[in-house]
C-alpha cells in the first residue's frame, strides 16, 4: 500500500445550472519521501487536485488515502488535524493575514495544533532566517515585498513538521536566484526529512528537478 | 510578540477598526444602561412597596369606606391625604371573629402652624396603650413612651423640618410642642410624619384651631388569629361594616402596583425593541467582518483551525466587545438611575432605593442580556463562514 493513493478522483464545480471540470477521474500513488512535480496549463485543474489532496476541498467522487485512511470521509477534527499536523500548503495567492506580523504568521498553525515539545519561537525564528527574513520578523505583510510574502509563506508552510508539502506555484513571482533557493531548500527537505512534496510550477527547468513529472491537462494526468 | 495566542489574535482584530469597534461597543453600553434603567426602576419599587406594608406589621388595615387609595398613598408613597371615621367603628370590627388586636391612627393634614416656613408634614396621632406600629420604633429611637407636649418625627420629616437640632419647640395648630428627637428610617410613608399621642391631639382639638373634630379616627390596624385568612377576614369585616373598606397586607399597593405594571410593560416594550435593534446591528457588522475576513478564514481552516478554532477566536473578539459595553453600560445604567431617581415624583414619594445586593443583581443581568445579545448577534455569521469550503472561501473576495 502506497503513503499517498488517489482513487478515481473527480471535481466538478457547479455554478449555478453549468458545470465545470476541475479534475477529471485522477487515480495516482505517490510513494513516502517522494518528490512530484505537476505542470500544466492554466485552468488545467493543478490547484483543484492539490486542494482535495490538502483537504481544502470535497471530491464530486473519489478518495484520497493517506495510510490507507480516506481524508473524505474524517469528520471536521479530524480532518484539520490532517491539515494542521499532515499538510504543509503553500498557496498560489497571498494568504498572509494581514494583522499579523511575519513571525507572527509563521507562528499561526501552532496555535490551532498546539504541540508543547517544541519552541516554536525559535523555529519559527530559524525558519524566517532560512528563507531569508531574518530582518524582517516583526514587519507586517503590508511592509513586505511580494516576493518576502512568499517565503514567510513558505516558513509557515513548514512549521508543524509536515509530512506532505503542497506547493502551488510558491516560487511564481521570486527572481531566479531565490527561485534557486527555494528549489534547493525543498530537496534539503526532501532528502535530509524525507518529506513528500508535490510541487506545482510552471517553470520546466525547476519541474525536472523532480524524481517524477506528471502533467495535467483538462483535469487529466499524463505523464511527461 | 514572540508568541501568539487566539486572545492576542483576537485583540489584533479588534484593533483592526477602532470607529467600527467603537459603535458597537457603544450600542451595547445604550441598550444595557436602557435595561438597568428599566429594571432598576420597577425592582426598586415594587420591592419598597412590599417592605413598607411588611414593616406596617399589621394582617388587616380598616379606613373609611372609599378611603382605601388615601390609605395607600399615605402609608406607602407618603401623600398628604386626611380620611375619617368614627371612634365607635372600633367597637364593631372587634367584633368580627379572627380579630385579634388592634390600634388606631388618626392623621390631621398639614400643619402649617408650624414655626418656621416648612413642606407640610403630617401629623399622626396614636394610641400607645395598643400601638404596636410606632411603639416598636420609638423604644429603639427614644428608649421611653412619649410625654403629653412632646412630638417625634419620622426620619424623613427631620430634614424637611431642618432637625438637626433636637429638643425644639414647635407650634402645632397653637399648641407648643416639644420635639424630643426623629426616629429610626422605616422605609414606609410614615417616615415623613410627625408623631404624636392621641393625649396630645385631644389637646389640639380642644384649642379648636384644627379641622378634627372630637372622636374621629383615620384608620385601624389589626391583627389576625392564628389560622385566620386575612383575604376571607376583609370580606366578613366589609358585610358586616359597610362605613368601612379592608386592606389586606398582600393587596397593599394593588393599585400602585398596577399603575406601576403598565409602566413595566412600556419599559419591557422598549427594551425588547433595543434589543432587537441591538442584535441586528451587531448581527450586520458580523456579517461584514466575516465577508471581509472569509479569505483570513479559509487561510486559517487550511492550515488546520478546526471550526470550534474559528469559533473561539470570534468568541473573544465579541465578549470583549459585549463585555466591554456592557460594563459601560452598566455603569451609566446604575449612575442613570440614581440621577433621576429624585427627579420621579413616583420615586420620590416612595421610600425607593436598592440595596447593594439588589444592584449588583441587576448589574449582572445586564451584563450577561449585553453579552449574551453580541454573541447571538455574531454568531450565526461566523457560523456560516465557518462551514463554507476553505479552499472556496480563499478563493472568494
Ligand atoms: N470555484 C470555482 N467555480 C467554478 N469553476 C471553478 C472554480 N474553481 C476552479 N474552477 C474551474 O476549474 C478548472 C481548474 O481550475 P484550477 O484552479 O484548478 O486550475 P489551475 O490549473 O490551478 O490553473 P492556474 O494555473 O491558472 O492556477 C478551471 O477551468 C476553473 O475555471
Ligand atoms: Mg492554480
Amino acid at each position: 500500500m502506497s503513503f499517498l493513493h488517489i482513487e478515481n478522483l473527480s471535481k466538478t464545480y457547479t455554478v449555478d445550472d453549468s458545470t465545470f471540470v476541475g479534475v477529471d477521474n485522477i487515480s495516482l500513488s505517490i510513494n513516502r519521501g517522494e518528490f512530484l512535480s505537476i505542470v500544466g496549463h492554466s485552468g488545467s485543474g493543478k490547484t483543484t487536485l492539490v486542494s482535495l489532496i490538502g483537504g481544502i476541498l470535497k471530491p464530486t467522487a473519489g478518495r484520497v488515502l493517506l495510510e490507507g485512511v480516506d481524508i473524505c470521509t474524517l469528520d471536521d477534527d479530524k480532518l484539520s488535524e490532517y491539515r494542521a499536523q499532515r499538510i504543509g500548503f503553500m498557496f498560489q495567492f497571498a494568504s498572509l493575514l494581514p494583522i499579523l506580523t511575519a513571525r507572527e504568521n509563521v507562528l499561526l498553525p501552532g496555535i490551532f495544533s498546539p504541540d508543547t515539545k517544541t519552541d516554536n519561537a525559535k523555529v519559527a525564528r530559524d525558519l524566517l532566517e532560512m528563507v531569508g527574513i531574518g530582518e524582517k520578523l516583526d514587519s507586517y505583510p503590508s511592509q513586505l515585498s511580494g516576493g518576502q510574502q512568499r517565503r514567510v509563506a513558505i516558513a509557515r508552510a513548514l512549521l508543524n513538521n509536515p509530512d506532505i508539502i503542497l506547493a502551488d506555484e510558491p516560487t511564481g513571482d521570486l527572481d531566479e536566484d531565490t527561485e534557486a533557493e527555494i528549489m534547493h531548500l525543498f530537496e534539503e527537505i526532501n532528502k535530509k526529512k524525507g518529506v513528500t512534496i508535490i510541487l506545482i510550477t510552471h517553470n520546466l527547468e525547476l519541474a525536472g528537478k523532480a524524481q517524477k513529472k506528471l502533467r495535467m491537462t483538462k483535469g487529466q494526468l499524463v505523464g511527461i | 510578540m514572540a508568541k501568539i495566542s487566539f486572545f492576542s489574535v483576537a485583540f489584533k482584530n479588534l484593533k483592526r477598526k477602532t470607529f467600527r469597534t467603537g459603535v458597537l461597543v457603544f450600542a451595547i453600553a445604550l441598550l444595557v444602561s436602557l435595561l438597568i434603567f428599566a429594571i432598576s426602576f420597577t425592582v426598586s419599587v415594587a420591592s419598597s412597596l412590599k417592605k413598607s406594608s411588611q414593616r406596617l406589621g399589621a394582617d388587616l388595615v380598616v379606613v373609611p369606606v372609599g378611603a382605601r387609595g388615601f390609605a395607600e398613598e399615605f402609608l406607602l408613597e407618603s401623600k398628604n391625604t386626611s380620611f375619617y371615621m368614627p371612634f365607635s367603628i372600633i367597637e364593631k370590627v372587634k367584633k368580627i371573629e379572627g380579630i385579634d388586636t388592634m390600634t388606631h391612627h388618626t392623621y390631621l393634614s398639614s400643619i402649617s402652624g408650624l414655626c418656621c416656613d416648612i413642606v407640610p408634614t403630617r401629623i399622626v396621632a396614636f394610641n400607645p396603650a395598643t400601638d404596636f406600629i410606632i411603639n416598636p420604633w420609638l423604644q429603639k429611637s427614644l428608649g421611653r413612651p412619649l410625654q403629653l407636649g412632646e412630638a417625634i418625627a419620622g426620619a424623613g420629616t427631620s430634614e424637611n423640618l431642618g432637625l438637626g437640632l433636637l429638643d425644639i419647640e414647635a407650634t402645632i395648630f397653637d399648641n407648643r410642642f416639644k420635639i424630643v428627637g426623629e426616629l429610626e428610617k422605616t422605609g414606609t410613608g410614615l417616615d415623613h410624619a410627625l408623631f404624636m399621642t392621641e393625649e396630645n391631639l385631644n389637646n389640639i382639638i380642644e384649642s379648636g384651631k384644627s379641622p378634627l373634630k372630637k372622636g374621629e379616627i383615620s384608620i385601624i390596624f389589626t391583627k389576625l388569629k392564628k389560622g385566620f385568612d386575612p383575604d376571607f377576614v376583609g370580606r366578613v369585616l366589609e358585610g358586616e361594616i359597610p362605613e368601612v373598606d379592608v386592606v389586606a397586607r398582600s393587596g397593599m399597593g394593588e393599585k400602585f402596583l398596577n399603575t406601576l405594571a403598565d409602566i413595566n410593560k412600556i419599559f419591557l416594550l422598549t427594551t425588547v425593541l433595543a434589543s432587537v435593534l441591538t442584535t441586528f446591528l451587531v448581527w450586520a457588522i458580523f456579517s461584514a467582518i466575516a465577508n471581509e475576513r472569509s479569505k483570513e478564514i479559509g487561510i486559517m481552516r487550511a492550515l488546520g483551525a478546526k471550526e470550534s478554532h474559528i469559533v473561539k477566536l470570534y468568541l473573544i473578539e465579541v465578549l470583549v466587545l459585549g463585555l466591554l459595553g456592557s460594563i459601560i453600560g452598566v455603569l451609566a445604567g446604575t449612575y442613570l438611575s440614581a440621577l433621576l431617581a429624585g427627579s420621579f415624583s413616583l420615586l420620590k414619594n416612595i421610600s425607593a432605593g436598592l440595596t447593594v445586593g439588589q444592584q449588583a443583581a441587576i448589574a449582572l443581568v445586564g451584563l450577561f442580556i449585553g453579552t449574551a445579545i453580541c454573541v447571538a448577534g455574531a454568531m450565526m455569521p461566523i457560523n456560516r463562514i465557518k462551514k463554507m469550503e476553505p479552499l472556496l472561501v480563499i478563493k472568494e473576495e
